[in-house]
């Protein structure tokens, strides 16, 4: 070829890749502004003692050594921990079942399936006034509701052995959103396949076992990632259950309800330790890193594609 | 069209140069400050409703006292972003408020100019200031925020309550343990169905009965945590043998559990759910407004001794100026205006809340407020003490309420729990 051709194209290639990131560039200013400046900026943070108003101080592996001797820390990610280990699998339960239901023959499914959506689409600021009026022990309709039928009637934000729970609860309450996800993949499933497993005698747990559970496998994967990334940053639900006054934290009794995104805000706008603060996003970071890798490892066994199938 | 090398260095070059001159027209055109006309400044303020429309009558009414400073105020109740604001070289305000306690741990990290040099031009006379009220003003020898209005806590009851159970309103220690025996009511099962004294916010409670017993939560330096101080694990075993277990933690939770929102007309102070209550003077307010059949007294925080009779615990509404702000001198202006004697008496009487200025606390315009001269008179109380405003109060604060949390739950001792505190304590922020 032609030096000078090689030339031409060559140019004209230079010409393409600059168009090219001219047309991407308002994403790659946005993610370089917005999202890699500050997790690198928080990863320095993560080393000093920083309070937002004054330079930082570089203090090594000190707030990282801190949380090891901090209760409060503890605390808080036990109480995340909790929350993440019964509200995900209680989370896909309740959406896989509700989904089937939703998934049924019977008049009026639009509407039922439009009202299990609409809680997800009440701000949760609403819904978190509503619920703290929901669980209130006396009055609340929970209780009421319990009483009914003679089951004991527990002071949900008054005692340490309840607050979780409840904070659960609230959190199922917009499980429409993942239950119509599921929806979807249920209704991805091969009818043909169904019917084979019938005429060969396969019972409607056979069928969800063996055809409905491994065709939304890897819907069960994503939103088993998402809800769990979901509950270890959960913030708004305990937050505006527990809370007390303006701008400040109160983590309910015995810091019961306390969860890791509160301390960390706590530590962050109010206590203004910044550099604590950027450390505990970055070790639940590193606890989310290894739980969501661990999920792919062992999705291997679990997770099937149509790939696979074809 | 295929541009050669030559002319798209022009383009280019043409193109950097209107982009200069675009810039820089859109700079000059930002400038806050006009070349002729007064100067431009912002007030920042946390309120909002009632309360927001009060202190834009005291705004207008500055802007028409003079012409050399124009202020706008804007409403914007948001902790974060006034803080975020703060943190930059360019603030988006010349003048806010808070609370007195966010005062040290700002001055320590340079947020708050301090006002010191301001206040001798503007002839800010401090010494009528009630001197509890400029306590948290103060740090590390400067002076970095006024208040606007403050705060005292006097002991409301119900008269028809003690009436009925023939109780006079307690003036010690002893005397208000008995008035709770008295007027704390159980039913066949146990339940509680009427509280002697009832809380409306459990950190000032305690910390108020631990003042009434002499205890000083910030040592007597007012910079040393203090929480293992002996008269405040004296006050606070006081309160749990009188009420927590003496009727149960968990009687009173669920007791409590059941109770309607603070200060509506469900709160239960004024449904008579509970006989005595420590709170602010804000009541004054509302109480007429929200409860006006309501028969209620207030009388001083009783003491455990008379050397500490007319306890009561002060609390402050600041006004400040952050160092980013560009027009100190006009902020402090305004400041100085609003510490004169009508806007802070409009201000006041539009929050329902106290004057600092001892001079305006006899004035006749607080009359029409019942029962409010109560918590006036108790600002010049010698005992009208208010925490200490240091670097590491907001942490103190939270350290302090989880241990309150656990010894009104009863799952720890007072002793034991202000150790736990006291440990905490030993790694907070020096400042």
């Amino acid at each position: 070829m032609p030096a000078e051709l090689r030339q031409v194209i060559g140019r004209r290639a230079r010409r393409q890749t600059l168009r090219g990131l001219a047309f991407a560039s308002p994403f790659i200013i946005g993610a370089i502004v917005f999202i890699i400046y500050p997790v690198l900026a928080s990863a320095w943070y993560s080393f000093t003692d920083f309070n937002l108003f004054q330079a930082p101080k570089f203090v090594g592996l000190a707030n990282y050594q801190e949380m090891f001797g901090d209760s409060t820390f503890w605390k808080s990610l036990f109480n995340t921990l909790y929350l993440t280990v019964f509200g995900v699998p209680l989370t896909i339960l309740i959406a896989l079942a509700g989904a089937h239901v939703l998934n049924m023959p019977v008049r009026g499914q639009p509407l039922y399936r439009a009202l299990v959506y609409l809680p997800t689409i009440v701000p949760v600021v609403v819904g978190g006034y509503l619920w703290r009026w929901l669980l209130n022990s006396q009055y609340g309709f929970l209780n009421y509701f319990l009483g009914l039928v003679h089951l004991p009637r527990p002071q949900w934000l008054e005692q340490p052995d309840w607050g979780k729970p409840a904070i659960i609860m609230m959190s199922l309450w917009i499980v429409g959103g993942t239950m119509i996800i599921y929806l979807a993949a249920i209704k991805e499933v091969p009818v043909e396949l169904h019917e084979a497993a019938q005429l060969d005698g396969a019972g409607w747990f056979s069928r969800f076992r063996y055809v409905t559970w491994p065709t939304v496998s890897p819907v069960t994967l994503f939103q088993v990632i998402v809800t769990m990334i979901a509950y270890l940053q959960i913030f708004a639900q305990p937050y505006l259950l527990t809370q007390t006054r303006l701008n400040s934290v109160s983590g309910g009794p015995g810091q019961s309800m306390i969860s890791y995104a509160m301390y960390l805000y706590q530590n962050a706008f109010v206590f203004l330790k910044m550099g604590y603060a950027s450390a505990m996003a970055w070790a639940l970071f590193l606890v989310t890193l290894v739980i969501t890798l661990v999920l792919l490892r062992t999705s291997k066994k679990w997770v099937h594609y149509d790939s696979e199938r074809d | 069209m295929k541009i050669s090398a030559t002319g798209r260095r022009r383009f280019l070059r043409a193109v950097a140069i209107s982009s200069l001159v675009v810039t820089a027209t859109a700079l000059t055109g930002c400038a806050s400050t006009p070349t002729s006309g007064p100067t431009e400044i912002t007030f920042s303020y946390l309120w909002g409703g009632a309360e927001a429309k009060g202190l834009e009558k005291v705004i207008a009414d500055f802007n028409a006292s003079q012409s050399g400073i124009k202020v706008t105020g804007v409403s914007s109740p948001d902790f974060q972003k006034q803080l975020t604001s703060m943190s930059s070289s360019n603030g988006s305000f010349d003048i806010s408020d808070n609370f007195g306690t966010t005062v040290g741990s700002w001055a320590a990290k340079g947020i708050l100019a301090p006002l010191d040099s301001y206040l001798g031009n503007d002839k800010v006379n401090l010494k009528d200031f009630a001197p509890a009220s400029l306590t948290q003003m103060r740090y590390a020898g400067k002076t970095y925020a006024l208040p606007i209005a403050v705060h005292t806590q006097q002991l409301l009851y119900n008269k028809d309550l003690l009436a009925e159970a023939g109780v006079q309103p307690p003036k010690t220690m002893d005397e208000l343990a008995a008035a709770i025996a008295t007027l704390t009511k159980t039913d066949a099962s146990g339940n509680i169905t009427q509280l002697g004294l009832g809380v409306a916010d459990m950190p000032t409670l305690l910390t108020l009965l631990g003042q009434a017993s002499g205890c000083t939560w910030d040592g007597k330096d007012d910079k040393t945590p203090s929480p293992t101080n002996a008269d405040c694990v004296k006050a606070l075993n006081w309160y749990t043998s009188n009420v927590t277990d003496k009727y149960g933690a968990d009687n009173l939770a669920k007791f409590t559990s059941g109770l309607g929102q603070y200060m509506s007309a469900q709160d239960p102070f004024y449904t008579g759910k509970e006989a005595m209550v420590i709170d602010g003077e804000w009541q004054a307010v509302n109480i007429p407004k929200v409860a006006p059949n309501l028969k209620w007294g207030v009388v001083d925080i009783p003491a455990e001794s008379a050397d500490l009779a007319k306890t009561t615990q002060v609390s402050t509404s600041i006004l400040f100026i952050p160092a980013n702000s560009k027009h100190k001198n006009e902020a402090a202006s305004f400041l100085a205006y609003m510490m004169q004697d009508k806007p802070m008496l409009d201000f006041t009487l539009t929050l329902g809340n106290l004057p600092p200025k001892t001079s305006l606390l006899t004035n006749p315009a607080y009359n029409a407020v019942p029962n409010l001269d109560a918590w006036l008179k108790a600002l010049t109380s010698p005992n009208a003490k208010s925490l200490a405003s240091q670097p590491y109060s907001a942490q103190y604060t939270a350290d302090l309420g989880t241990a309150f949390d656990d010894i009104v739950r009863g799952v720890a001792k007072p002793a034991a729990a202000m150790k736990s505190v006291a440990d905490k304590a030993k790694s907070y922020d020096a400042g």
